[in-house]
């Protein structure tokens, strides 16, 4: 024979090779990188090539197998994990059918190829296996072990959703061959993943013991439950899943938990249920698995519509949430006036005091006889219970009106909307506001003691002697106070206005269109944010509130100036008065004494004048350098709609005239 | 049996007997050897006797098969006929392993899967002829006529495969190249049918894309193939301030290469994906439009294709224009922009050009948008615009340029761009006045939000702007000059005028009235009106987003040009005219209080003489004659500046009267006007 060997002996160590076993002749060979005839074995070449090529099938089988066996049998479980497991699986399936091809083969192995016999006993040649029919044989299996191969290699590494991910790139192919393949393998590689999802979504359960899904738990405390305890593993997701359904898959099993943890709340299961029936009625009847991304989507479209507008009502409902917010923006943002203006008298005198003399047992009392005061009382006692005194830490020489703030304690679940990081911001937000309503209130109280009376207007007309200086103090004092008033009015009619109840409406129509928490929690934080920004306690305008507030306390001094003037000027008057009086009844008796006494009382006023009219034109001319600066740099602020407020303070242009009246003509 | 295998035997010894013992081997046991070894062959294995030899026999290839010279001469010719075949075959099986990389694209991939389906046919014949070998029975001649179809198809295959390579062909190309081979071989029944069978098979994957770009407006196409390319740079929000609105244009654009079959319909495809695609933007869910059977479009005859794609386009045309209008109120908004741009329900307008008459006289760089904001705001809220649902869309903004300038930039560069070209060129542009104040930059602003930027892009809120700056500064000429009428009413009322050059600028008042009111009138009634009307029938109508748009243009187009906006001269002859009316307020208003001063100084001191004009005007001869001479000095002052203007305007108006008879003959709306005009020049 041309050969040493037989091709029925080729043949059959051919299948052996097919299977990874080396035969008599055709073995591995390992600088070749794949099996062949033995080089000392005597065969044509042609025939050595086919079998070459034959053979690439085992190397591939080989490295399958490799995978299979090093997963299954060698590997920890938490290695591969259950899609890892399912890949092992799928391809352990595909094996059985390459087994199976094997044994067909096998068998006809069997038959003896025939080799040039006559025509006569043609009919008794059985169905033989030559190399050739080999070719055809192994043509589509090859293809197939192939791929197995280079997924094999391909997701070594990888595990859970990544894994997933990595297949179905392959998948991307044009071969109708490959795709249904693939298509095969990765309903079942996905199988644990959807199960997953499902679970998560209609039980809000993660069964993920191997840390495939792409949703990853953190034990945290309830009120964190929402924010923290869920995550989405970029890494896991894989691409098929788009990243929005993600992100909606992990809010609904968020909602249940949320629900069943923090609400104590079971009508998620019959929302859940329903989203189940729905979905399956949308969806035509497919069934979740790979492929049927529309299936999945509308199954999460349908648990998170009705689990999250469950959540919601539950909110409103149940927790009312709008109600409170209303509470707080009444409470702590002083919306509700009559309580603020009671509060404010009430406690007014008592926060003068050092901070450290302060009782909070008192100033709740006080409060309370706010609330009692005021329509406030008609509130629902749900929220009366919720407002509390709170005293801040204080420093030495700090007065009440530093330490002293409204608290709103909402309880569970509401805490996930009010973390304590929003009550502090609302704080900042009442401290501001309590601070600016102070010195209106000192405003008010200062006009109280100037405003015309017959008293103050004899003052006025009383052009004696060292009276005329008296006058002019006067007269400074209330074009100051004027001043100051035009401006206190307009920055609370901003914040009160174009502040806050603008935030306030917008933030109603949002919380009217809010679907889910997540919006809502968007919604207030925004709320909130807006606020801040637009009140000037924002991280950029820090520099214009440091301004805000030293004119505030420039403002306060003014008032204990003006009130001090005040009394002098009564003093004044009443001495004037008991002396006008006493020199008409005790004229005859003593004729020095009331002239000597008058005139003391007039040097003194005249003493006392002078310094107050000198300290009242120190707190003019910083007023106004302060509020020149603050007005200057209101317009650079560019993130904020404070325009409005500067065209407001400026409105007649007074301040930009006296601006560049004085930048204009040199001193 | 025996005998010959001794044969054989000796043959293989080794290569350097092989050759010369082929020779000496009989003719029949030479054509089992070759048999043998083009089996082989034709699998693409090199035997003993027919050997690969790289370099060019004929172009393509860079190998070839050659058979053992020393072969008997006639078995030799017989042998090499089958050569051809085998060659072929190494390229396409080449081509098909190679083509199924990823990089190569899903047309390639599948074009590769059916070229291995056919491959695996050709195996199963090359073991069955073996077979036959085996038995004895095959001879060279029987192996060439069983070979028959396949040489064919091999050859048909071979040729295409040939050309992809050197063309790099892949997806459209692709599909492109083999539609052209398939008709440049329509004569040979098989290979066509073959091609087409491969045409299929390689578009399938191709269909899938289609589909989902037609049914949901989503282009998944992860090679690069479709004919539609996707610009994702491009953002929807641009289109409120993109001029070109490249948005709707530049988004989705057609690649260069596109499928034959699918060329003459590559539009509608396209429109279809981009009306679902743009309701996709608006949060709607599309729904797929009803494919009663399955959303399969392998159709293998073009026609129901095409067919399918036609009843998409019209669906997803008709979903996004009811979107568009229903729910997003087309009309409703076009009306409110129409309210505020065209000034058709003015009182707003009144409102704010009393309250904001002293900012908007200041400079530009003067002027705070947020003052006239808020003033704007106001008369929005005191006037009927307060039931406009989208009044609080308006807004205002001062342009950089005057009208006439921007105006000029957009005839010279054909188009607007109103802040990149215009600050350079400011300072070449005739400006007819040297500063710039807020009458002519101030201008409105309208928040558009997609998907009505589609319609009223910034494109088309440049003209809105346009021709409300132009009615603008027309109002406020018309508002000057009634402002100087009711200085000469009351001067009637308390004076004698008769005779004096009071009358004569009484006159000029009144024709100058005339003239604006008349070219207002023209603009808003004659132009505006009509047109929009038109254009609201039309979008009523209208089939799909496109014609909306294109309508929409249109009527902008038309009344730019028919309010003389396109005309440079005529535009310029206007405002000249707006230039002396101006003047002659501004003139008026100042010298009449002048000559007035001293008439209420007369009133005062003899108001007993208001009985009869005799007794005035002898006391005014008489007494007050210094006064008098001043007064008079001041009214030939007065006369003189008076009748200079009014010859002016007089001149300047039969100018346009002129230019506007010229004009007529390419729009004959002109006419209208300059007939209108024609009663006062």
């Amino acid at each position: 024979s041309e050969s040493d060997i037989s091709e029925m002996a080729i043949v059959r160590d051919v299948l052996y090779a097919c299977q990874g076993i080396d035969g008599r002749y055709v073995k591995f060979n390992k600088d070749a990188d794949g099996y062949m005839i033995d080089e000392s074995i005597k065969v044509p070449k042609s025939t050595r090539t086919l079998v070459r090529r034959l053979c690439e099938v085992g190397w591939l089988y080989l490295r399958v197998k490799n995978h299979i066996s090093e997963s299954l049998e060698n590997g920890p479980l938490e290695a591969i994990g259950t899609v890892g497991q399912a890949f092992c699986a799928a391809l352990q399936e595909e094996l059985a059918d390459y087994y199976r091809l094997m044994a067909v083969l096998e068998g006809q192995a069997h038959h003896s190829i025939p080799l040039m016999v006559g025509a006569d006993s043609a009919n008794s040649v059985g169905n033989y296996l030559s190399l050739r029919r080999l070719v055809v044989w192994l043509g589509e299996p090859l293809v197939r072990m192939r791929l197995m191969a280079v997924l094999v290699d391909d997701c070594k590494t990888l595990r859970g959703g990544a894994m997933a991910g990595a297949i179905h790139m392959h998948a991307q192919h044009g071969d109708p061959l490959v795709r249904a393949f693939l298509r095969r393998l990765l309903r079942q590689v996905c199988s644990p993943l959807f199960e997953m999802v499902r679970r998560w979504v209609l039980e809000g359960e993660i069964d993920d013991y191997y840390g495939e899904f792409f949703v990853s738990a953190q034990s945290v405390k309830a009120e964190a439950l929402w924010r923290e305890g869920y995550q989405l593993q970029t890494a896991m997701l894989p691409s098929f899943i788009p990243e929005p359904l993600a992100q909606r898959i992990l809010r609904t099993g968020k909602s249940i938990n949320f629900l069943r943890v923090c609400c104590s709340d079971q009508g998620w299961a019959q929302a859940a249920s329903e989203a189940v029936a729905a979905a399956g009625a949308s969806a035509s009847g497919g069934i979740l698995g790979y492929g049927e991304i529309e299936v999945l989507e509308a199954l999460v479209a349908e648990a998170a519509g009705r689990i999250d507008k469950h959540l919601i009502q539950i909110m409103y409902k149940r927790y009312r949430f709008p109600e409170h917010c209303l509470a707080i923006k009444r409470y702590l943002l002083l919306g509700q006036g009559d309580f603020i203006q009671c509060l404010m008298d009430l406690v007014g005198p008592e926060l003068a005091q050092p901070a450290n003399t302060l009782s909070s047992f008192k100033l709740s009392g006080t409060l309370e006889s706010a609330v009692r005061a005021s329509n406030a009382q008609y509130d629902d006692g749900d929220v009366l219970d919720r407002l509390r005194v709170r005293m801040m830490p204080h420093n030495d020489g700090d007065r009440g009106w530093d330490v002293f703030s409204l608290e709103y304690a909402a309880k569970e679940p509401l805490t996930t909307l009010f973390t304590e990081e929003v009550m502090g911001k609302y704080l900042k937000v009442f401290n501001f506001l309590w601070r600016l309503k102070r010195v209106e209130h000192a405003l008010c109280a200062t006009w109280q003691t100037m405003k015309p009376n017959c008293m103050i207007a004899r003052l006025w007309s009383n052009k004696e002697g060292g009276q005329s200086q008296l006058t002019a103090v006067l007269k400074r004092c209330q074009t100051l106070r004027n001043e100051m008033n035009h401006f206190v009015t307009n920055l609370q009619y901003y914040i009160m206005f174009e502040v806050l109840e603008y935030s306030w409406s917008n933030f109603l129509e949002e919380m009217e269109e809010a679907h889910d928490l997540d919006e809502l929690i968007a919604a207030h934080d925004k709320y909130l944010g807006s606020i801040l920004e637009k009140a000037l306690l924002g991280e950029r305008s820090q520099l214009l509130c440091k301004t805000l507030f030293s004119l505030f306390d420039l403002i306060l001094r003014f008032r204990g100036l003006a009130d001090r003037l005040y009394e002098n000027a009564r003093e004044v008057q009443t001495r004037g008065d008991s002396s006008l009086r006493s020199k008409g009844r005790s004229d005859s008796l003593t004729k020095s004494r009331p002239g000597q006494r008058k005139l003391s009382t007039a040097q003194l006023s005249g003493d006392f004048l002078g310094t107050l009219g000198e300290e009242m034109d120190g707190v003019a001319v910083e007023y106004s350098s302060l509020l020149e600066g603050f007005i200057a740099q209101l317009p650079v602020q560019q993130h904020v709609d404070l325009k409005f407020l500067s065209f407001r303070l400026d409105f007649s242009e007074f301040y930009t005239r006296q601006h560049m009246g004085m930048s204009t003509t040199p001193i | 049996p025996a005998s010959k295998s001794s044969q054989l035997e000796k043959v293989s010894n080794s290569h350097g007997e092989m050759l010369k013992a082929l020779s000496s081997f009989s003719p029949s046991v030479q054509e089992l050897l070759v048999i043998e070894d083009l089996l082989s062959a034709m699998v693409g294995i090199e035997g003993k006797y027919v050997c690969v030899r790289r370099g060019r026999l004929k172009e393509g290839n860079s190998f070839y098969y050659q058979l053992e010279p020393s072969l008997d001469a006639s078995l030799s010719d017989l042998a090499k006929r089958i050569l051809p075949l085998c060659e072929n075959y190494v390229v396409v099986s080449q081509f098909a392993e190679a083509r199924s990389h990823f990089k190569h694209g899903l047309v390639n991939h599948a074009f590769a899967s059916a070229l291995r389906a056919i491959l695996q046919d050709y195996h199963a014949m090359t073991a069955q002829l073996e077979h036959q070998y085996r038995l004895g029975r095959l001879s060279l001649q029987g192996l060439w006529f069983f070979c028959q179809p396949m040489v064919a198809a091999m050859q048909v295959l071979s040729t295409a495969v040939q050309r992809a390579i050197v063309q790099h062909a892949s997806g459209a190309a692709m599909l492109n190249l083999l539609q052209k081979q398939a008709i440049a071989m329509a004569g040979d029944n098989s290979a066509r049918s073959l091609l087409q069978k491969l045409i299929h098979a390689a578009s399938t994957p191709y269909f899938g894309i289609l589909e989902r770009w037609v049914y949901e407006g989503v282009i998944d196409d992860p090679y690069g193939e479709f004919l539609i390319n996707e610009n994702k740079s491009l953002q929807k929000e641009s289109l409120s301030q993109d001029y070109y609105a490249t948005y709707w244009q530049q988004r989705y654009s057609l690649r260069q290469e596109i499928p034959g079959f699918l060329a003459s319909y590559a539009e509608t495809i396209l429109t279809t994906g981009k009306y679902l695609n743009a309701i996709r933007e608006c949060g709607h869910i599309v729904q797929v439009p009803s494919s009663e059977n399955g959303t399969l479009m392998k159709g293998r005859v073009q026609q129901p294709v095409l067919e399918r794609i036609n009843v998409a386009h019209d669906f997803a045309s008709a979903e996004l224009l009811n979107l568009i209008i229903h729910k997003f109120d087309l009309i409703g908004r076009l009306r409110s922009v129409k309210h505020y741009f065209f000034v058709d329900q003015g009182d707003f307008l009144v409102h704010f050009m009393d309250t904001a008459r002293e900012e908007l006289t200041r400079k530009t760089s003067a002027m705070s948008v947020e003052k006239l904001q808020s003033l704007l705001e106001l008369a929005l809220r005191t006037s009927v615009a307060a039931s406009d649902p989208y009044h609080e869309d308006l807004a205002c903004s001062i342009e950089e340029l005057s009208l006439m300038a921007q105006l000029h930039n957009i005839v010279r560069n054909g188009n607007v761009t109103s802040q990149q070209i215009g600050s350079a060129e400011s300072a070449s542009a005739p400006v007819s006045s040297g500063i710039t104040t807020g009458l002519e930059t101030f201008t409105l602003e309208y928040k558009v939000r997609w998907p009505l930027s589609l319609v009223i892009s910034r494109k088309a809120l440049t003209k809105y702007q346009l021709i409300f700056r132009h009615i603008f500064h027309c109002k406020h000429v018309e508002r000057q000059l009634c402002a100087t009428w009711q200085m000469h009413q009351s001067t009637v009322r308390t004076v004698n005028t008769l005779g004096t050059a009071i009358s004569r600028s009484y006159v000029v008042c009144q024709r100058m009235l005339h003239f604006l009111q008349t070219f207002q009138h023209y603009m808003t009634f004659e132009v505006l009106e009509p047109n929009w009307h038109l254009m609201h029938g039309q979008l009523l109508n209208a089939k799909s987003i496109d014609e909306v748009m294109q309508h929409h243009d249109a009527f902008l187009e038309k009344c730019l040009r028919q309010c003389t906006l396109l005309w440079p001269q005529i535009l310029k002859k206007v405002d000249k005219l707006k230039f002396i009316c101006l003047k002659y307020a501004t003139a008026t208003q100042w010298l009449i209080p002048a000559i007035f001063r001293q008439n209420d100084h007369f009133q005062q001191s003899g108001p007993t003489d208001k009985r009869s004009k005799k007794g005035y005007k002898e006391r005014r001869g008489r007494l007050e004659y210094p006064m008098q001479a001043r007064q008079a000095a001041e009214d030939s002052n007065f006369k003189l500046t008076i009748g200079k203007i009014d010859e002016e305007f007089f001149k300047e108006l039969k100018l346009l009267v002129v230019l506007l008879s010229n004009g007529s003959q390419s729009d004959p709306c002109l006419a209208h006007l300059a007939q209108g005009l024609q009663g006062v020049a």
